[in-house]
């Protein structure tokens, strides 16, 4: 195969004939049609030049694009062709062009009809999320009557899942946050002499604040995003429409479980959290002020007032099951493409973690009597 | 250039997962310009050899060629090149889900980065027209489109970079007989017009007798013959015999065959 050249004659009447010879193909790799169009754009500008393609060993739909549109998009005397050529060039101009397609960008509506679309999204969500809470709240008291369709399996491998298996990590954020916290009021309690109040600023915060808080927001990027691409995928691969089938519901196999188990996890997490974050605070406290933990924990009972744990369990389940509910949400919604699967699981945890914290300020301002 | 005149040579080719052997020295050649069909029992290997050729993956030993080069042997400009020789139709279509058909179609051109957007619709709108679908689909989404459909756009983006060779993975697999028809018919016309020439794995006989020249038949782990479809009631192998005899029904409602039939 050669690739594609060409050659220009001189013509008696002073015109030029550019004649092209060799594989005029993207099959021919070495061909670059970019190069070829620049090289021949001189001669597309003269509209008295002629063309000589009887030469051309072949003739693909790229380089007959490449040349047409270098024409003016028309064939005239002016070219030499072959007959399937000539057939290439008829196809060609058979398609519909760029402006044939009507496209309604740039409208001066436009920005209201994106705010009109945004307002009917809102409510279709606020919609989907009422219709999944009323079948959920079905569900409950299917199962009250049906004790035996209880999906215990279900229930305890979502506690596993979202509750043990989080263990680790939250421990781990929480202590950090806690030595963090611990060392910032250390100084700043020291300075007017309050160092024995250290023990009120992390138990309280870790109890009431930290622990539920932190929990909320692991548990919301790691459960909760898992739940929404798996049930996300499982409506692509309409494994949710062969549980359908079976005549089994598809809320309470895949999502009662969800929300039972990490409701039941949550309070027992934030737990976990707040007493990591409160180690941590001690520790902090230790090395800063030199509290003893001995001292610390006999005098952590007397400042915290027990109401505060009994917060910290309704904050959990709260949380909990705020997360989850979003997760399904946003995982019921998925549409079968990846564009879509992503953009889910991504409004999943923000909208979850965004909630978690409007919710968390709610209760900050309804229990400022409570417990302090 | 491949002036040796087989297309895709594949030698002594042996492939293991483990202790499993998938091909057992496999040898297939496949001559430019013809239609070969590679078929097999379920979970012999087709799709596997599909995928050696094509270089998604290496054989544990032995050699493939395209085109007279060996993939797995150039770097990465010269294979990127070559890859652009051949198309591959993906048994479920594979067409990129956030994209549109136009996007789709577009994208192997875009790549190449050789055309301005103009050259680009005009080349979008041929291949489309080459596979019989409307301008109007060419917003759709894959999602918004039937299985025949998503058959087609993959068969156009496939063809999108005028490749000489196209690799069909179950082309008419969940397609009606109608619609297999009418894509098989395609994919002969789509043929003729550019020369290809096309390897295909099917399980379908009338795809089978509607498209192929000659037959591969992986049994035991290796070719056991790769001849013409009449040729294939000489071959001695269960397999092969069992197949045959599918086939034979289906040739004689084909006047092809009575004509030259050792051709």
């Amino acid at each position: 195969m050669t690739d594609a050249e060409f050659r220009v004659e001189d013509l008696p009447d002073g015109t030029k004939r550019v004649i092209l010879t060799g594989v005029w193909s993207l099959r021919c790799v070495q061909n670059n049609f970019a190069e070829l169009r620049d090289h021949l754009a001189v001669f597309f500008c003269n509209p008295f030049t002629h063309w000589d393609l009887s030469g051309v060993d072949q003739l693909d739909s790229a380089a007959a694009v490449m040349l047409w549109t270098g024409w003016g998009k028309q064939v005239d005397q002016r070219m030499v062709l072959r007959p399937e050529h000539t057939a290439m060039f008829d196809m060609l101009a058979s398609l519909p062009t760029a402006h044939s397609f009507a496209s309604g960008r740039g409208s001066v509506m436009m920005p209201l009809q994106i705010m009109w679309d945004k307002y009917l999204e809102f409510f279709g969500h606020i919609i989907g999320f009422l219709n999944l809470v009323g079948s959920l709240i079905l569900e409950f008291f299917y199962i009250l009557k049906h004790p035996r369709n209880i999906p215990f399996k279900e229930i305890t491998a979502n506690f596993y899942k979202g509750g043990v298996l989080a263990l680790p990590v939250t421990a781990l954020v929480s202590f950090m946050i806690g030595i963090a916290m611990g060392y910032l009021m250390a100084l700043q309690l020291r300075k007017f002499g309050a160092d024995i109040f250290i023990v009120n600023v992390v138990g309280l915060a870790g109890i009431r604040e930290l622990g539920p808080i932190l929990m909320a927001i692991i548990v919301a990027g790691r459960s909760g995003s898992s739940m929404t691409a798996q049930i996300g995928v499982m409506r692509v691969t309409e494994e949710i429409d062969a549980l359908s089938t079976m005549g089994i519901s598809r809320t309470l196999r895949l999502i009662l479980p969800k929300v039972i188990g990490l409701t039941l996890a949550a309070p027992l997490l934030a737990f976990w959290t707040s007493a990591w974050a409160i180690f941590g605070g001690m520790l902090a406290a230790k090395l800063q002020l030199g509290i003893s933990m001995e001292f610390f924990l006999d005098q952590l009972p007397k400042v915290v007032v027990p109401v505060n744990l009994t917060l910290a369990v309704f904050k959990g389940l709260t949380f909990g099951v705020l997360v989850t509910l979003i997760a399904c949400h946003f995982g019921l919604r998925v549409k079968p493409n990846t564009e879509s699967l992503s953009g889910s699981t991504t409004s999943s945890v923000v909208t979850a973690i965004t909630t978690v914290i409007l919710v968390d300020a709610v209760f900050a301002m309804v229990t400022r009597s409570i417990g302090l | 250039m491949s002036q040796s005149g087989f297309a895709c040579e594949v030698t002594g080719v042996w492939t293991q997962y483990g202790s499993t052997v998938i091909h057992r020295d496999l040898n297939l050649g496949i001559r430019t310009g013809e239609v070969m069909a590679l078929v097999g029992g379920s979970g012999s290997g087709k799709t596997t050899l599909l995928r050696h050729i094509v270089g998604l993956t290496t054989p544990s030993s032995g050699e493939i060629q395209l085109f007279g080069v060996n993939l797995a042997n150039l770097d990465r400009d010269a294979a990127r090149q070559a890859r652009n020789r051949f198309g591959m139709l993906f048994q479920q279509g594979a067409l990129f889900s956030a994209l549109t058909v136009y996007e789709n179609i577009a994208f192997p051109l875009r790549e190449l980065r050789q055309f301005d957007e103009e050259a680009i619709h005009l080349l979008v709108m041929h291949k489309l027209a080459l596979v019989e679908l409307e301008p109007k689909h060419a917003w759709l989404l894959p999602a918004q489109l039937s299985g025949g459909m998503v058959k087609r756009v993959a068969l156009a983006r496939a063809l999108a970079l005028e490749p000489e060779l196209l690799v069909l993975d179950e082309p008419t697999a969940g397609l009606d007989p109608d619609r297999s028809e009418k894509f098989v018919q395609l994919i002969k016309s789509v043929r003729k017009q550019l020369g290809l020439t096309v390897i295909f794995v099917t399980h379908d006989l009338d795809t089978l007798v509607g498209m192929t020249d000659r037959v591969a038949v992986l049994a035991d782990q290796h070719i056991i013959a790769s001849c013409s479809l009449p040729e294939l009631a000489n071959v001695d192998h269960p397999f092969a015999q069992n197949f045959f005899k599918g086939v034979s029904e289906r040739l004689e409602r084909t006047d092809k065959w009575k004509i030259a039939p050792t051709h």
